[in-house]
């Protein structure tokens, strides 16, 4: 059985309750999130590693919205040390969707080496919450579980998906950097 | 010196209710004050890039940010600038220590990094002044004008001594 990053993604919107910001990140993520989910979002273009950071901020500015950061796996990989900021820090309205498809896929899907994570441990030793991985071969009625138990945590919480690497071919985002910071403006608290 | 207190409530003032960054020895004074100053939450980052990535996500939030680093880790945030920071319009200040100048000649790993601090900041478009003792408030003030009207990361440099 095969389950793409992308169709987590999809998966996720019927989970959402209209009061989560979501941080993407750059490449496939974003374009994702901007094609598969409600509008308008943080859809990040660039800063590979550092959507984690970017969610942390947004959590503690906005304390009254559920901030949730989707990351792939190398783009955790290059800012990990933010894990341990995160932790620190413990914003109970941070979210994190782990999409570990083990491959750069925005540029040709060259292998990333996540392949030797144990998430479960990793997270553990990093002192954050965290939910039981999604896996390839998860039906799909326990990765909605998973995902709604994720977004109803009470406090900082982290769920990792073990996905396949197969990404549809997206439009990028139309709107420029400055005006997905505009939207943001209008969201009221 | 300019007083840790004083310059933190001047900030604060500003309306900076978070920072981040790194440290450096020249700021050992203001961090040990946010111990005294709650009304700022400072954020402890592992990495300068992360700590314009936090700034930028307070700023995403609406809420204002200092980022506090030596002038070394000012040479780690090239992309969180270019891709994010200046890219979205976030506005944050920037802190710098200005490291490797004559008082740190024992202190070879800052030199080459202390000579080109200012084409850096150049080349990446960053707006910049030099904090000094007897007029760091007008400096300050120059530098919220600049960050407010373009909407981006603008810097304070900071030699040993004046902080």
């Amino acid at each position: 059985m095969t389950m793409y990053g992308f169709e987590i993604i999809q998966e996720l919107a019927s989970v959402l309750s209209g009061d989560e910001i979501i941080v993407s990140s750059n490449g496939n993520i974003s374009r994702q999130v901007y094609h598969f989910l409600p509008k308008p979002q943080i859809y990040l273009r660039g800063s590979m590693g550092l959507p984690v950071p970017v969610g942390l901020g947004m959590a503690m500015a906005r304390p009254g919205k559920q901030i949730l950061t989707l990351v792939g796996d190398g783009n955790l990989l290059m800012g990990l040390g933010s894990l341990t900021t995160t932790s620190f820090i413990r914003p109970s309205n941070l979210k994190i969707l782990i999409l570990d498809n083990n491959a750069y896929a925005t540029t040709g899907s060259q292998m990333t080496s996540s392949g030797i994570l144990e998430y479960p441990s990793l997270l553990d030793g990093f002192g954050i919450p965290n939910i039981v991985p999604i896996l390839q071969d998860d039906p799909i009625e326990l990765i909605k579980e998973k995902l709604q138990l994720w977004i109803d945590a009470s406090e900082l919480c982290v769920l990792p998906a073990l996905v396949d690497s197969n990404p549809p071919t997206l439009t990028n985002i139309p709107w420029h950097p400055e005006q997905i910071t505009e939207f943001q403006k209008n969201i009221s608290s | 010196m300019i007083n840790s207190s004083e310059f933190l409530d001047f900030l604060r003032e500003k309306g900076f209710s978070f920072a981040t960054g790194v440290p450096c020895s020249y700021f050992s004074r203001m961090i040990d004050e946010f111990e005294n100053l709650k009304a700022i939450s400072y954020i402890p980052a592992t990495r300068e890039d992360e700590a314009v990535g936090i700034a930028s996500g307070i700023a995403f939030g609406g809420a204002r940010a200092f980022v506090i680093m030596q002038n070394s880790g000012y040479a780690t945030i090239g992309d969180a600038l270019t891709s994010l920071a200046q890219l979205y319009k976030l506005p944050m200040l920037l802190i710098v220590s200005w490291r490797g100048l004559e008082p740190d000649r024992d202190f070879p790993e800052h030199s080459l990094m202390g000579e080109v601090t200012e084409d850096t900041l150049v080349g990446y478009h960053v707006p910049y002044w030099e904090m000094k003792e007897e007029d760091w408030q007008e400096t300050i003030e120059l530098a919220l004008t600049e960050m407010d009207e373009t909407s981006r990361p603008v810097a304070l440099l900071v030699k040993q001594g004046v902080l």
